[in-house]
């Protein structure tokens, strides 16, 4: 076997290679224009842009349209590829879904890790005042590259578990468009690796948000990020496109939407989102993408006294097609979160689920509502003023089905008979951070009360708050619980409770650490601070926040750990374990490559814990 | 249903108790910098209420949560699923409504608060702020003389008129609450009132560059009679605007 049969490998050599045929093809444009044969900018760009397509040819991901161009039969190849060992279809272009999820959760897991050591990169920087190991240039370049990565990571999480449980949980065969799923899938690839090196030529200071004019004029880096946005987004587009067909077209038959397992309403409401909004980031950064390569004024005021031809363009213009889509981004990480809350919470409580339609609909109002709330994030930006009153009672409004989904699930737990295991600690401990993160919301959506709290470390700590609870601790909750189900085996419990019990008061203390220099006056995107803030106290609170980031890095390694040794040495855990009436544990641990050997027959309700009846069964051989 | 009863009495009591000693923590915790304009009293108002809420909401969540894990923990060899219901309309429509009426209760106290925060004056101090990476540049209208430091008069409604050189800025004193950011192209306004005396940090809180930790400013806040020496001339006053 050798390296080359490894779609990733030959992913990243086609990216090489389109990358150079990118820089050849503008060196060949501009001598044909009789311009000076190399400019960095518009090389670099070509080539990121060819470099992507480069990439998805490279791991083959495109072959199968191209053969039919050509007229070539495609029949859908099931299970490991020929002649190569079984692990290696988790390195390439594979249509089945539940590994299209794997490698989703994977390289999120992986994106998680790169982006947690940048955090603890520049949070060691702000353990103590004033400037220590870190290059100004660096220190910026790392802020808006910890949050891009996140961000490319909390995508990949949620299109993890989508992608490998929506199927499974509507008993269908695979998602409605396998090779678009796939196609998706290795959007990301080339994306990430572009805002990765996007480091190594210049990178970016201006923040994740990276308004113009500051980004409009900073290093090459820009377009390489830029570009990288723009193939995770098509990522995102083509995947809700693809989910949001399944979930409307491929459930079986008696299994009305209100029917379906909750977490499936969540991703429905996040992939409308992510179909609609998405479009608005590409656009905002293709335009300062034309800006800097092409002279475009969009975003460019031009001098004091500009006309038309020197440019009259509008900074503020650039935030509001960002917030177009960034502020609803933040609704579609963490609805599938607060679906899996929702989706765990029976299991461990052995009973329904209070309020199901409630809950459901609250994922849509959310969705909704977060259409016509961007502009908060532009409360001192020096927009019409009237915004300003608009923009908050919309804000506001937000805070009501988020407040329904809150005392739903405490009406799930009342009455319960509750169990704790490391999946049900991790959704109590994301409803605990969720609530933070929700709590510190409105006293931001009230302009005078942001007034003091805008661009400071409050903001961070409401920010990473509503992040940890909506994503990163269902996420975990939802590797746990469905751990056994993907391997067969248990996971070690004892580590997981440890993992537990060190992130949970470790996040505590440093989102509230954050809210608490903010209010002191702690700005944020800063890499030095005054240490006589907060009567002097600032700096100990810095300090507990950076050990307490290094004290979640460590959890999350402790728990990587677990889910490598126990895949190998786990107890076999069955194929139900936890007792769940879902689809997806009524078949075999690890589920056989076809998962369903005969159709689904939809007999109850999905929670209906203490009723005899089963949620699903199966048909019987020969049975209609 | 009458064992429930007794346990919604002890919830009550037990949100009550926590909503005080939570208020006192953030209270205690959340130290904000000393208000020293006339618009931080409105704005600190409507912070402490959102405090009181925060403190209320938090408990309340808290405490059913805590309360219901030991209550309805599985005990040793308990082998039977939990009480079997679906929900509750009544209780669904009320924790929809009651926020709602809430969240448009502060929506109209914020908004009072900000039309009086940000009220034109009769006899404001207009003064010219530029950013630019990364510095500032104060000067008064019609006057030549610019300053890297800016000087307020005291208990004078001020307005700010900011202008950007090259990328976008923020004028942010903690102290006197109020912030705005500064765009090029355009001019921005941020009206405040300067209510003690004594030497404050201007800060830059829109990431603008390199050294945008370092774009900050001495702000001295000085009696009006110190203020006219200052710029050696009669202070403006806004007639318009």
């Amino acid at each position: 076997m050798s390296l080359f049969s490894l779609g990733l490998v030959r992913a990243i050599v086609g990216q090489i290679l389109g990358m150079l045929t990118g820089m050849a093809t503008t060196i060949l444009i501009r001598v044909m224009l009789g311009l000076p044969a190399w400019a960095a900018e518009p090389a670099w760009t070509v080539g990121a842009l060819f470099s992507i397509i480069g990439a998805l040819w490279g791991v083959g991901a495109l072959s199968d349209w191209a053969k039919w161009m050509k007229g070539e039969e495609t029949p859908m190849h099931h299970g490991p590829p020929e002649g190569k060992p079984a692990w290696t279809r988790y390195f390439g272009v594979d249509y089945n879904h539940k590994v299209i999820g794997i490698q989703y959760t994977v390289w999120g897991i992986f994106l998680l890790l790169v982006g947690g050591t940048m955090a603890l990169i520049f949070r060691t920087e702000l353990a103590e005042s004033g400037r220590q190991f870190l290059s100004l240039e660096l220190y910026n370049n790392f802020i808006g590259m910890h949050g891009f990565i996140m961000i490319f990571a909390i995508l990949l999480g949620i299109g993890g578990m989508a992608n490998y449980l929506v199927p499974l949980m509507l008993g269908a065969e695979d998602m409605a468009f396998p090779r678009l799923n796939a196609l998706g899938f290795w959007f990301n690839v080339p994306g990430s690796l572009l805002l990765l090196t996007s480091l190594f030529i210049g990178g970016w200071d201006a923040g994740w948000t990276a308004y113009p004019p500051l980004s409009a004029r900073g290093p090459i880096g820009y377009q390489l990020f830029f570009l990288g946005v723009f193939a995770v987004g098509l990522s995102s587009i083509v995947g809700s496109l693809n989910l949001l067909v399944t979930i409307l077209q491929m459930r079986p038959k008696g299994m009305s939407l209100f029917k379906m397992p909750i977490f499936c309403w969540a991703v429905f409401a996040t992939s409308l989102i992510q179909l609609t909004a998405t479009q608005l980031i590409g656009l905002s950064f293709l335009m300062v993408s034309t800006q800097r390569a092409l002279g475009m004024g969009f975003f460019d005021p031009g001098p004091v006294g500009a006309t038309l031809m020197t440019g009259l363009g509008d900074p503020i213009l650039f935030q509001h097609l960002f917030w177009f889509y960034s502020h609803p981004a933040v609704y579609i990480f963490i609805l599938p979160g607060l679906g899996i809350i929702s989706e765990l919470l029976p299991v461990f409580s052995r009973k329904p689920l209070f309020g199901y339609k409630w809950i459901a609909l609250s994922s849509l109002a959310i969705a909704i509502v977060g259409f016509i709330v961007w502009g908060h994030h532009m409360f001192t930006s020096g927009y019409a003023p009237v915004l300003r009153y608009a923009f908050m009672y919309s804000t506001l409004l937000v805070a009501v089905p988020t407040g329904v989904k809150f005392f739903s699930w405490l009406g799930t737990l009342w009455g319960g008979k509750l169990t704790f295991e490391t999946p049900m600690l991790f959704v109590l401990g994301a409803i605990s951070v969720f609530l933070i993160g929700g709590l510190s919301g409105p006293i931001l959506g009230t302009v005078p009360s942001d007034l003091p709290l805008h661009d400071t470390y409050f903001v961070v700590g409401h920010f990473h708050a509503t992040m940890f609870g909506g994503f990163v601790f269902p996420f975990f909750a939802a590797l746990y619980f469905w751990f056994p189900k993907v391997t067969g085996r248990m996971y070690n419990e004892t580590l997981g409770k440890i993992h537990f019990a060190i992130m949970t008061p470790a996040f505590w203390v440093q989102t509230l650490g954050q809210m608490g220099v903010g209010v002191m006056g702690m700005r944020r995107r800063i890499a030095d601070y005054d240490p006589t803030l907060g009567g002097g106290s600032i700096e100990a609170w810095h300090l507990a926040i950076t050990i307490a980031g290094f004290l979640i890095g460590f959890g999350v390694l402790l728990m990587i750990w677990n889910f490598f040794q126990s895949a190998e040495v786990g107890v076999l855990a069955g194929d139900n374990p936890w007792r769940s009436r879902s689809p997806e544990w009524q078949i075999p641990s690890p589920i056989p490559e076809h998962s369903f050997a005969s159709p689904l027959i939809v007999r109850g309700e999905p929670y209906d814990y203490g009723l005899p009846e089963p949620y699903v069964a199966f048909a019987a051989a020969g049975d209609d | 249903m009458q064992n429930n009863t007794r346990h919604f009495a002890a919830i009550g009591v037990l949100v009550v108790i926590f909503t005080f000693v939570i208020f006192w923590i953030l209270d205690a915790v959340l130290k904000f910098p000393v208000a020293a304009s006339v618009q931080a009293g409105p704005i600190d108002a409507l912070i402490q209420g959102h405090l009181w809420v925060i403190a209320f909401l938090f408990s309340l969540v808290v405490v059913i949560m805590v309360y219901s894990l030991f209550l309805f923990r599985r005990r040793e060899g308990d082998n039977e699923e939990g009480e079997y219901f679906h929900g509750n309309t009544t209780l669904e429509i009320l924790w929809t409504v009651l926020p709602m009426i809430v969240v448009i209760a502060f929506g109209y106290w914020a908004t009072t608060t900000l039309s009086e925060i940000t009220q034109r004056q009769d006899n404001e101090v207009i003064v010219n702020a530029e950013g630019y990476q990364w510095g500032w540049n104060f000067s008064l209208p019609n006057s030549d003389a610019i300053t890297q430091e800016l000087v307020l008069p005291v208990d004078t409604p001020i307005r700010m008129d900011m202008t950007s050189k090259d990328v976008l800025h923020n004028f942010w004193v903690p102290e006197f609450r109020v912030k705005q950011d500064i765009v090029p192209g355009r001019t921005t306004y941020l009206r405040f009132t300067p209510t003690t005396e004594g030497e404050y940090t201007l800060i830059c809180s829109e990431l603008c560059g390199l050294n945008h930790t370092g774009m900050i400013a001495t702000v001295r806040v000085v009696s009006q009679d110190e203020f006219a020496a200052f710029w050696n001339q009669d202070v403006q006053t806004a007639s318009s605007k």
